[in-house]
């Protein structure tokens, strides 16, 4: 075990103490997240990589009740639906360019169409929210029982938008109804208080001559209210693009280190100290695993520092401290060590099968970008249905996913841990194999 | 009682799968004594199976069939008492560039077990050894390549090995720094009294320092024994050689040289094209007659005279006494270099 631990440390030292390799290694994909997360920041507050801004595929669930008051009928989510999905397609008011929605019976007929790709998100106007937003005897303090938004993780964009839609129409609501509450609460009061006006606002209402305009009160306004956000698993998410960018490009340059640390066995066979491990009085499985381990922890700290540089620049971005990558730390130090583990089995496979070194550098960078591609690192893979499937075969998706759904507070990142780990042990128990082989002629 | 031989090799081979999927023999059942406390050279021209042999024995390799033990230490059975036995300074230089000497020196201590105060008392002493304190913490990529040859070697010898292989440990280095590396290979065996397994393409360097040789070609050790043994086995022939320019030799003035002047052993025609660097046109040729003779100096007029009889210029003429090139010359029909 202290030979392993001191080839691993001796591989980390010259790593980490090589200008060149901390420019590869974490400058650039910094530099490259810093950049496109930033952009995307500024650029939509708060959404995401998927930027398709026309057309988000929504699913509108609308189980609200109409409520009756003084003979008038209230139902703010037909209101809600009818500005999502009007009757006139050339209803200027509407969202129509920017939502492509459908009405949903169900929520959970929602939530499918999400789960399923075919929609990015879907909201769920709840029984009670109508109810919830009309002033009356009944319902003397007005309040907003809570929109639910589903979206996938990996829409953060479309989620955002969508967000940012139902939040604004139901300030209108709450802030006009706020407002009659209170002008109703002060006329009465004021009736009270004064006989002679109440004797006349009475015969004004009785006699229907009493006609207040509101509409100006329903009028778009900034008092902030929360909504709740939820992903289909139904916890609440905060998306921050540097999270999406910043794991990608992570991962896709940790892929770059995988290959590189298991080729550095072949660079160490051509420079001829490998012949002086094998020399000396340590078993072959030794050297390999130190040198395999090497790597994996050499990835590790990769990913840590990216993460660590990542989180100071999102924080400096907000303004103040910020856990961009979720609560549960332990969690995401997991989903690194899995992730690392997957790219040092895909790396040691690489360098086994090659000759020289450089051919590991011609295959080695292939593989690298195909993973990118089809991972997620250049473009979201999602949007495009033909490939999305592919890039469940890559360990970028499945990290980048993960560390998405820590940030977003969850935790159900149990099939992420168990593919990435599952292909890390597979390839590096095979990578090591092919190594002792080539090594025991 | 401690046994007298260091290294042991019996019947050692090694059989290598070609391109075209036929058996190749590198090493063809090799056996060999290496005593304790002896400078033992293996010499042997490239592709005579010097490399792979060497490689068997130090672990790199595994044999196809045989063994070779170090200090009674099979390689095959027990090859980590083995090789803890050995110490190995390769021709390349085997080191961490981007680590310091101090820092090289330290790792391989670990891999070869050392630790703690230990360690650091070892570098300290091969540190001074190999006369490095002053640089000791400089990047190994700074250094000239004396400097880097001389903690190659120092590598080999941190955990104080009873053999050490050294393999060309002079190639690149300066006259001054060759100088250097001799003297440390014989005070590794004279003051510490390590046995040292050499290799080394300069005939020189192996007279100098061998207490014995071993010849190896064609996978086989084809000659052993001290210099002056070897000497003996080719009958204490001097070597004659006549240059002859850009003239060709036929082979039936070769056959004549033999047949019609006593002592002549044997008679071989080089043809040496040296071309230029660049445009690697033929800028000159070199033909070298080498022949073998006993009293090569009574030879001498008449093995000129059959060369003016058959209208061959000598340019040049050299009588050199029995020495190892010539041993090793008559042995393989090759110069080491070739």
């Amino acid at each position: 075990m202290r030979k392993i631990l001191a080839i691993t440390w001796k591989d980390l030292y010259t790593t980490f103490t090589d200008r060149n390799l901390i420019l590869i290694m974490i400058v650039t994909p910094l530099a490259l997240s810093t950049i496109v997360g930033s952009a995307f920041s500024g650029f939509i507050g708060g959404g995401g990589n998927d930027v398709p801004i026309r057309d988000i595929p929504l699913a509108v669930v609308n189980l609200d009740q109409p409520v009756e008051v003084n003979g008038q009928s209230f139902n703010y989510g037909q209101t809600f639906v009818d500005l999502l999905i009007p009757s006139n397609p050339d209803d200027s008011t509407s969202l129509l360019q920017l939502t492509d929605a459908s009405l949903f019976s169900k929520a959970d007929a929602a939530q499918s169409s999400v789960n399923s790709g075919e929609k990015s998100v879907a909201i769920v106007i709840p029984a009670d929210f109508t109810r919830s937003l009309t002033y009356s005897q009944d319902n003397p303090d007005i309040h907003v029982s809570p929109i639910e938004v589903y979206s996938n993780p990996s829409a953060p964009v479309s989620a955002g938008i969508v967000r940012s839609i139902v939040e604004n129409i139901t300030n209108i609501f709450l802030t006009g109804n706020a407002t009659v509450e209170a002008t109703i609460e002060a006329l009465i009061a004021r009736a009270q208080a004064d006989p002679a006006f109440g004797v006349q606002f009475g015969l004004a209402s009785a006699s229907g001559s009493f006609q207040p305009d509101f509409a100006l009160a329903f009028q778009p306004d900034s008092a902030p209210i929360t909504i709740e956000q939820q992903t289909v698993r139904g916890t609440a998410q905060t998306f921050n693009p540097l999270v999406f960018f910043g794991s990608s490009q992570a991962l896709f340059f940790m892929t770059f280190t995988a290959i590189q640390g298991a080729n550095s066995m072949l660079e160490e066979r051509r420079d001829w100290t490998l012949q002086r491990l094998i020399a000396s009085p340590t078993p072959r499985i030794t050297i390999l695993l130190g040198k395999l381990f090497g790597t994996w922890v050499t990835c590790i700290f990769q990913v840590v520092l990216l993460f660590i540089f990542l989180t100071l620049i999102g924080s400096l971005i907000a303004g103040e401290p910020q856990l961009i990558w979720g609560s549960n730390l332990l969690a995401v130090l997991a989903v690194i060590v899995a992730t690392s583990l997957a790219m040092c089995g895909i790396g040691a496979v690489v360098a086994a099968l090659a000759r020289t070194p450089e051919q590991v550098n011609v295959v080695g960078g292939i593989v690298a970008i195909a993973l990118g591609l089809f991972g997620g690192a250049f473009f979201y893979v999602q949007a495009i249905p033909q490939i999305a499937p592919l890039s469940r075969l890559t360990p970028n998706y499945w990290g980048t996913e993960a560390f998405a759904t820590l940030a977003a507070g969850q935790t159900d990142i149990g099939l992420n841990l168990i593919v990435l780990a599952g292909i890390g042990a597979v390839l590096f128990l095979v990578g090591l194999a092919i190594f002792n082989r080539r090594l025991s002629v | 009682m401690q046994s007298q031989v260091m290294v042991e090799v019996r019947d050692l081979a090694k059989t290598f799968k070609g391109k075209n999927g036929d058996d190749i023999q590198a090493v063809k059942g090799v056996q060999l004594d290496i005593r304790r406390g002896e400078i033992y050279s293996l010499l042997g021209p490239n592709g005579a199976g010097k490399t792979t042999t060497i490689s068997m024995i130090s672990g790199l390799l595994a044999p196809t069939r045989g063994d070779a033990r170090i200090g009674g230490h099979s390689i095959t059975r027990e090859p980590l008492q083995a090789k803890q036995l050995l110490g190995v300074v390769p021709q390349e230089i085997a080191l961490y560039p981007t680590l310091s000497a101090r820092q090289n020196l330290d790792f391989f201590g670990k891999m070869y077990g050392l630790t703690g105060t230990e360690l650091s008392r070892r570098v300290d002493e091969i540190v001074d050894f190999i006369d490095l304190r002053e640089r000791q913490n400089d990047r190994i990529e700074t250094f000239s390549g004396g400097m880097k040859r001389r903690v190659n070697i120092g590598v080999g010898l941190l955990h104080k090995p009873q053999l050490i292989y050294m393999d060309e440990p002079t190639v690149g280095i300066d006259p001054q720094n060759r100088r250097r590396v001799l003297d440390t290979v014989q005070r590794l065996q004279q003051e510490m009294g390590m046995t040292v397994l050499y290799t080394s393409h300069l005939m020189e360097e192996v007279q100098e320092i061998s207490d014995r040789i071993a010849i190896i070609d064609h996978g086989e050790i084809i000659a052993e024994g001290t210099l002056g043994e070897l000497i003996q086995q080719i009958g204490e022939e001097d070597r004659l050689t006549f240059k002859v320019g850009t003239q060709s030799v036929p082979d039936a003035l070769l056959a004549q040289f033999k047949q019609e002047v006593e002592g002549v052993t044997s008679a071989v025609y080089e043809r040496h094209d040296v071309t230029n660097g660049e445009s690697e046109t033929l800028a000159q040729v070199d033909g070298i007659v080498t022949i073998m003779a006993k009293r090569g100096r009574k030879a001498l007029p008449d093995l000129l005279r059959i060369a003016d009889d058959a209208e061959l210029d000598v340019l040049s003429v050299e009588v050199r006494e029995p020495d190892l090139e010539g041993v090793f010359l008559h042995l393989t029909g090759r110069a080491l270099r070739d």
